[in-house]
């Protein structure tokens, strides 16, 4: 797939996006979130698709937040509006059905963190900084840090965060379950290789439904979020992979999963 | 009181209900035999006034390697299985007791056993005990309430993680995650799951009942109303805070 600032890599099973340099201190501008967006749209639609990964360039993720212009900043509301929603991607990323991986190689500050937190995994390089950015630098957070962070934080770190600044060490995220996996930066593509892998040799329709059941249980109340997973499991008893997975484990051989 | 059924057995001790897997042959796999067992049992923990807690264990080498899955693909059809998830709804019995649950896990805890103990209050784990969510390898995802509670426990990053590579993880882990909070010496879980179910059976039932719904249904309410349900609690409780001796 071909863009300007970003690119995207299709292997068989997998997406890997990559995320330019930034430049002026800032990894996104209005262009790369386009382009972002768009890319996310083209991979909405691909079936085979069981893993998407996003990683930056060089040794940072992604870093910044891009102020509006001085003309947008003065004009009215509708005009203000338009320009934040040019400037989102974020939602873009939570919307893909498959599940997705944050590879943070290097910092994640700003909307660098909240383009990552808007996936479902996060691997870091025992390196990287985490952070959504000091508002008198970056500005007020405009694509989901003050509701995806406390969600996955909690709102006690959240809060920390997001009123002083503070950036956390790769461990400190560890710690917090804001990562779920570190690794010295010399061996980050390999872990992120093998996770990848492994979330890709599973059923792909139950990954997909795993991730549709963990999401929404963040909105659901319990009984219903019971109903959700339920009905999910029935309907893949209809599907061949269950029938291989069963098969297979009875066999005592890996699975061979077609995505049907 | 001991009563014998095939795949759980149930005794009482104390004011303690104590529920053991019982299919040790086959490291405690959860079957539609154990599932209706579990399910009278549970019924019989509602109603007897003299049980004011209940404790969860495996019998031998493991808590629970998971559903049986020699049963799998018998049902008729989705539409039976789906009813039928539904009429036998353990899951739910275990949610909307108003007495409080201990688990004491060890050896296997895999699967349906994960998604076991997380319906518990207290779940403590033999340091020697392996974790893992395999559905995924198998076609499948978690049906026993794990794609929600395991979230709700450990985030939602981390159980992706383990949901989606399905990789086994040892207690120290599960400790760190939220999926248990105590690890103890393998030879003394047993005795420390009695104690925790002594002294939970200990509390006043009528307590014991409102921190439960407290804990069940604040999260799903708006802070306000939250606190709220909180303080109606509280107000309907005063006696018990004045005479702890009662109840």
């Amino acid at each position: 797939m071909r863009y300007r600032k970003i690119s995207c890599t299709l292997t068989e099973y997998s997406a890997a996006i990559r995320l330019p340099e930034p430049s002026n201190g800032c990894s996104i501008d209005e262009d790369t979130a386009a382009e972002l967006r768009d890319c996310c749209r083209e991979l909405q639609l691909r079936d085979e698709l069981r893993v998407v990964t996003v990683a930056g360039s060089g040794n940072v993720f992604a870093v910044g937040r891009l102020r509006a212009p001085a003309e947008v900043a003065s004009a009215p509301m509708p005009e203000r509006l338009r320009w934040q929603v040019e400037m989102a991607v974020a939602g873009a990323l939570a919307a893909l059905p498959m599940p997705t991986v944050a590879v943070l190689n290097g910092d994640a500050i700003a909307h660098g963190l909240e383009l990552a937190l808007a996936a479902d995994l996060r691997v870091a390089s025992d390196t990287a900084h985490l952070g959504v950015g000091n508002m008198a630098e970056c500005g007020f957070p405009y694509d989901g840090a003050t509701q995806r962070l406390l969600r996955l934080v909690g709102t006690g770190l959240a809060r920390d965060m997001l009123f002083t600044g503070r950036t956390l060490t790769a461990q400190e995220a560890l710690n917090a379950g804001l990562v779920s996996r570190i690794a010295p930066a010399a061996q980050l593509d390999d872990v992120a290789a093998g996770l990848t892998a492994e979330i890709a040799a599973a059923a792909p329709i139950a990954g997909r439904y795993v991730k549709e059941a963990v999401v929404n249980s963040m909105d659901l109340t319990l009984s219903q979020g019971l109903r959700l997973e339920a009905d999910l499991s029935v309907i893949l008893q209809s599907t061949e992979d269950r029938a291989e997975g069963l098969r297979s484990f009875e066999e005592k051989r890996a699975p061979r999963f077609g995505g049907r | 009181m001991t009563d014998s059924f095939a795949t759980v057995i149930y005794e009482k001790q104390g004011g303690v209900a104590h529920l053991s897997l019982n299919r040790p042959a086959q490291l405690n796999a959860y079957s539609v035999a154990m599932r209706d067992d579990f399910a009278e049992m549970l019924d019989a923990v509602a109603d007897d006034s003299e049980v004011r807690s209940a404790l969860i264990t495996g019998q031998g080498r493991a808590f629970c390697a998971g559903a049986d899955l020699t049963e799998f693909g018998t049902a008729p059809s989705q539409a039976i299985a789906r009813s039928v998830r539904w009429q036998r709804d353990v899951w739910g019995q275990l949610i909307g007791l108003d007495k409080p649950i201990v688990a004491a896990v060890h050896g296997y805890c895999i699967g349906s056993g994960v998604e076991i103990a997380l319906l518990a209050d207290v779940r403590i784990a033999a340091a020697d005990t392996v974790f893992a969510m395999p559905e995924l390898q198998l076609g499948m995802i978690p049906a026993a309430g794990g794609s929600q509670t395991l979230p709700a426990n450990a985030g939602p990053s981390v159980a992706l993680d383990l949901l989606l590579t399905g990789r086994r993880f040892d207690a120290d882990h599960a400790l760190r995650c939220g999926l248990i909070s105590r690890v103890v010496a393998p030879d003394e879980l047993f005795q420390a799951g009695w104690d925790i179910a002594h002294r939970l059976a200990a509390l006043p039932p009528a307590v014991a009942a409102a921190t439960r719904r407290a804990l069940r249904e604040g999260p799903e309410l708006p802070t306000a109303d939250a606190l709220r349900l909180e303080q109606r609690l509280a107000a309907t409780l005063m006696d018990y805070v004045h005479a702890p001796e009662t109840g």
